[in-house]
């Protein structure tokens, strides 16, 4: 008697602990995690990861500026070493982390003569919309070295 | 007595009747405080404490409700949940990294949130409130969220045509065409070209059975990064061996190349060359190398790569149009290359190779440079003796012809190829993980997984496979793999029905005799006209509005370099005085652009003030020469200017001033605000630049030495 209340006890527990079992997942399937990535110019062995702003950071710098903000480019070496003064490369991290985003936005935008700076860089404002240009921006900041930190808002916990 | 046991008996009843009622309340109350536990109010109690520590908590919770929230679009059968969680989707404020998932906004993309949903960018389960339902493969849903890594797979299930975001997808289905993908599967929105493989019909007249065995086996000529020649090399730049390696027995080899090496339908002749070529030319030890200098100067490594070693290093130089030809010497007959050499479209009629113009000199010459410099000796060294081919291994050799798919892309006279050989991939997609044969493999049950396995090694999952091996480096084959994922075959409904972008095939089908030319010399192998044609050249559509007629006669004569970085130049058809009229009177009258009228053009003649005035424009205030060579001295990003006189119309000039992107678009030089005296200006200095043709030659000539040390230096970094 007590033997089949215990089995039916077994019973009913054993079927409440498989009704209310969560499907167990068998582990994660993603295989990626980031939208695309980019070797780090200074160490190719890594690779860093981007987000889809810096992606498309990314197309429109192998679009417009590798010519002359890179040391070899898809077409061949760059333009780089034929310009005096020498443009900064795009992850040159000790030039472009001092400078502010609105900085870096008003550059491109506006080309360097409206900033003092050699008219050789053209402004690209009437070419790429304000949201490319930002882009662009992510992705120097993200592939800097060394890496760029952002400053510490005021207000921002 | 009855009484007292009446009332132990109340007693005993009230007890139970008191205990089933507690039991029955806390059953009752299982199901609330069940509820008020749920995970997706977890998260909104969390959201609301996440957003007191931001400064703009009374903005991030205007919205908020302590419901479950949802986007439901029924034209797209879009009900996504995804919201109730992620709150601060479309809150611009929380795009910060550093802000926690769920809570984080989405970076910008040219389609709301609100206007889409989730899931069709996402996939996964939109009407799911629980994280696990929500994102991942469960029994009841088969389609878990699109790994962010090949979410570019959703761009493409709407955008049939090539979206510039997009280029992981688009490299993805330009793999697919590549590797001839569509020789044996059915592809979305693929077209079959009208040749896949070469025509083998008269394959017996060109190579050895020895060398048919060789390529079968090992079908790929091409190096790999090591300068090993492998089976399985394959460079991931644009040098993609298209026959794959397929895995063929002992037997199977020496069937399918007796069957080949008895296919010649029509014989070759041998061509005759003027006796007094062959008397001056033949014995001479250095016919070959002026062959070289020929095969240089004609250009053909544009089309075609050779492998190159320096400093150890093997790397293929040269286009991808045409095979690659380092051993090819080794490989064809003589008297077939001659015959091909002369009209290549005899013997290949859907071949993209130009018939050029020889004199008995040249072609002498450069045969030579191909049969005794383009060879390899321990090409054929490790083939058995073959022998002459035996009638059951010819029979048995047609068999295979069909069965392992080579009928897919090759065609053969009289040979009908097997109907559907591969299975249908343009659903691919949308495939449920139960809908899936793993068979024994131990690769992860998913779709991703399932893709990347059968192209890497068939036989893991399916161990009667008959697709060949494809090594791909990961980036192609996470690109492959992407565009694969794109093909969900027609939309579900017919909200989305609508919002198709269709692929377009453009047209261009001149006339006269332009076209006679035009289809000799095959321009559209790598000019584009109007959308159609290749990539590899500028796009002629407007090159009437561009380029002065007498300057286009003397570049198709003798095309010299207008940008120098290039590694790929115009060949040199020598074509004749007449054809090269044909072609630029076709084009001034018909290829020109509605943004530049000659009519409207300023018409302010251009006085030595303008001119000088342009040339400090030009050099002071913005700086062209960081970009254009004039002289000896400037940039190479855009275009050597020193022949602008000869060579551009100033109508074109000036409109390409105003704005290069109306001409041209997808140019990268950036649209500037000159003022009309400004462009004025420029267009006078710039009609001042002219070349002698001495010069023009010379220049020419330095950028060819300059050639193939550029090459070398092109490793890309992408």
């Amino acid at each position: 008697m007590i033997s089949r209340t215990f089995f039916l006890v077994c019973l009913v527990g054993a079927l409440f602990v498989i009704g209310c079992r969560k499907n167990s997942n068998p582990g994660s399937d993603i295989l990626r995690v980031a939208y695309d990535s980019e070797p780090d110019w200074n160490d190719p062995q890594r690779s860093i990861p981007l987000n889809y702003q810096q992606a498309q950071g990314k197309r429109i710098f192998y679009e417009q500026c590798v010519w002359c903000h890179a040391d070899s480019t898809p077409a061949g070496p760059s333009n780089r070493s034929n310009l005096n003064p020498m443009p900064a490369l795009m992850n040159d991290g000790s030039a472009l982390n001092g400078e502010s985003n609105d900085y870096l936005r008003n550059v491109i935008m506006f080309g360097g003569q409206a900033i003092s700076k050699s008219a050789m860089m053209p402004p690209y404002g009437q070419l790429l919309t304000q949201q490319e240009i930002q882009d662009v921006v992510a992705y120097t900041r993200v592939i800097a070295r060394p890496a760029y930190r952002p400053p510490v808002r005021p207000g921002a916990r | 007595m009855p009484a007292e046991r009446m009332g132990q008996l109340s007693r005993r009843l009230r007890l139970t009747f008191a205990l089933t009622s507690v039991l029955f309340l806390i059953a009752l109350a299982i199901s609330p405080v069940k509820d008020s536990l749920r995970e997706w109010k977890r998260y909104k109690r969390a959201y609301v404490q996440f957003t007191q520590s931001r400064p703009d908590t009374k903005r991030l919770l205007a919205d908020y409700r302590p419901e479950i929230d949802q986007i439901w679009l029924p034209e797209l059968s879009v009900v996504d949940r995804c919201t109730t969680c992620h709150s601060g989707i479309d809150e611009p404020s929380l795009l910060d990294p550093t802000v926690p998932q769920p809570f984080r906004a989405h970076p910008p993309i040219p389609h709301s949130v609100r206007d889409w949903g989730c899931t069709i960018c996402h996939r996964g389960q939109g009407a799911a409130t629980e994280t696990a339902e929500a994102h991942e493969t469960t029994l009841a849903w088969e389609q878990p969220l699109l790994p962010v890594h090949f979410i570019q797979a959703s761009c493409g299930t709407c955008h049939r045509a090539d979206l510039p975001e997009a280029p992981e997808l688009n490299r993805g289905r330009q793999l697919l065409t590549q590797l001839n993908c569509v020789g044996c599967h059915q592809l979305q929105d693929a077209v079959r070209p009208s040749m896949i493989g070469p025509d083998l019909t008269n394959i017996g007249s060109k190579v050895s059975r020895a060398w048919i065995y060789k390529w079968l086996k090992q079908p790929r000529t091409a190096t790999d990064k090591d300068g090993n020649v492998t089976a399985t090399g394959y460079d991931s730049s644009d040098s993609l061996p298209r026959m794959p390696q397929f895995r063929l027995t002992e037997s199977e080899l020496r069937a399918l190349s007796a069957y080949l090496s008895t296919l010649h339908a029509k014989s070759i002749e041998s061509y005759r060359f003027d006796p007094r070529v062959i008397a001056a030319l033949s014995g001479k030890s250095d016919v070959a190398d002026q062959g070289e200098v020929r095969f240089r100067q004609m250009f053909c490594s544009t089309c075609h790569s050779l492998a190159v070693t320096r400093a150890g290093e093997t790397k293929l130089i040269g286009g991808d149009i045409g095979p690659e030809l380092t051993k090819v010497g080794s490989k064809v007959n003589r008297d077939w290359l001659v015959a091909w050499l002369r009209d290549p479209q005899s013997y290949l009629a859907s071949s993209m190779m130009p018939r050029y113009q020889w004199s008995d000199e040249d072609l002498y010459k450069v045969t030579q440079y191909i049969m005794t410099s383009l060879t390899d000796s321990d090409l054929l060294s490790d083939v058995p003796q073959l022998g002459e081919p035996a009638a059951d291994e010819i029979q048995a050799g047609r068999r295979l012809f069909i069965d392992k798919g080579c009928a897919s892309c090759h065609v053969i006279d009289g040979v009908a190829p097997q109907h559907d050989f591969g299975p249908d991939l343009s659903g691919l997609g949308k495939k449920d993980v139960s809908q899936l044969s793993f068979g024994e493999s131990k690769i992860p049950r998913n779709l991703i997984a399932y893709i990347q396995g059968k192209i890497t090694n068939p036989l893991s999952v399916n161990s009667a496979a008959r697709m060949p091996n494809y090594s791909l480096p990961p980036a192609d084959l996470d690109a492959v793999t992407t565009a694969l994922l794109s093909m969900t075959g027609p939309p579900a409904t017919n909200g989305l029905q609508k919002l198709l972008v269709p692929r377009t095939a453009p047209v261009f089908q001149p006339t006269g005799e332009f076209r006679r030319v035009y289809e000799r010399y095959k321009c559209y192998a790598c000019h584009e006209f109007n959308g159609f044609g290749g990539t590899l050249a500028p796009d002629l559509s407007y090159e009437g509005s561009r380029a002065q007629r007498q300057w286009l006669i003397s570049f198709l004569k003798n095309p010299l370099t207008i940008r120098p970085t290039l590694i790929y130049r115009m060949p040199q058809f020598n074509m004749t005085d007449q054809e090269a009229t044909v072609l630029a009177d076709y084009i001034g009258l018909v290829l020109q652009s509605p943004a530049v009228d000659p009519a409207n053009a300023d018409t302010k003649p251009f006085t030595p003030a303008d001119v000088a005035l342009g040339k400090q424009l030009y050099e002071v205030k913005y700086q062209c020469q960081s970009c254009h060579t004039i002289g000896a001295t400037g940039g190479y990003v855009g275009p050597n200017l020193n022949n602008t006189g000869n060579w551009l119309t100033s109508a074109w000039i000036e409109a390409w001033l105003r704005n290069p992107q109306a001409l041209v678009p997808g140019t990268i030089e950036p649209r500037r605000t000159f003022t009309p005296d400004e462009i004025h200006a420029l267009t006078a200095f710039l009609l001042t630049l002219k070349q002698q043709g001495k010069t023009a030659a010379a220049a020419s000539l330095s950028a060819e030495a300059g050639i193939s040390a550029r090459a070398l230096g092109s490793e890309s970094r992408r």
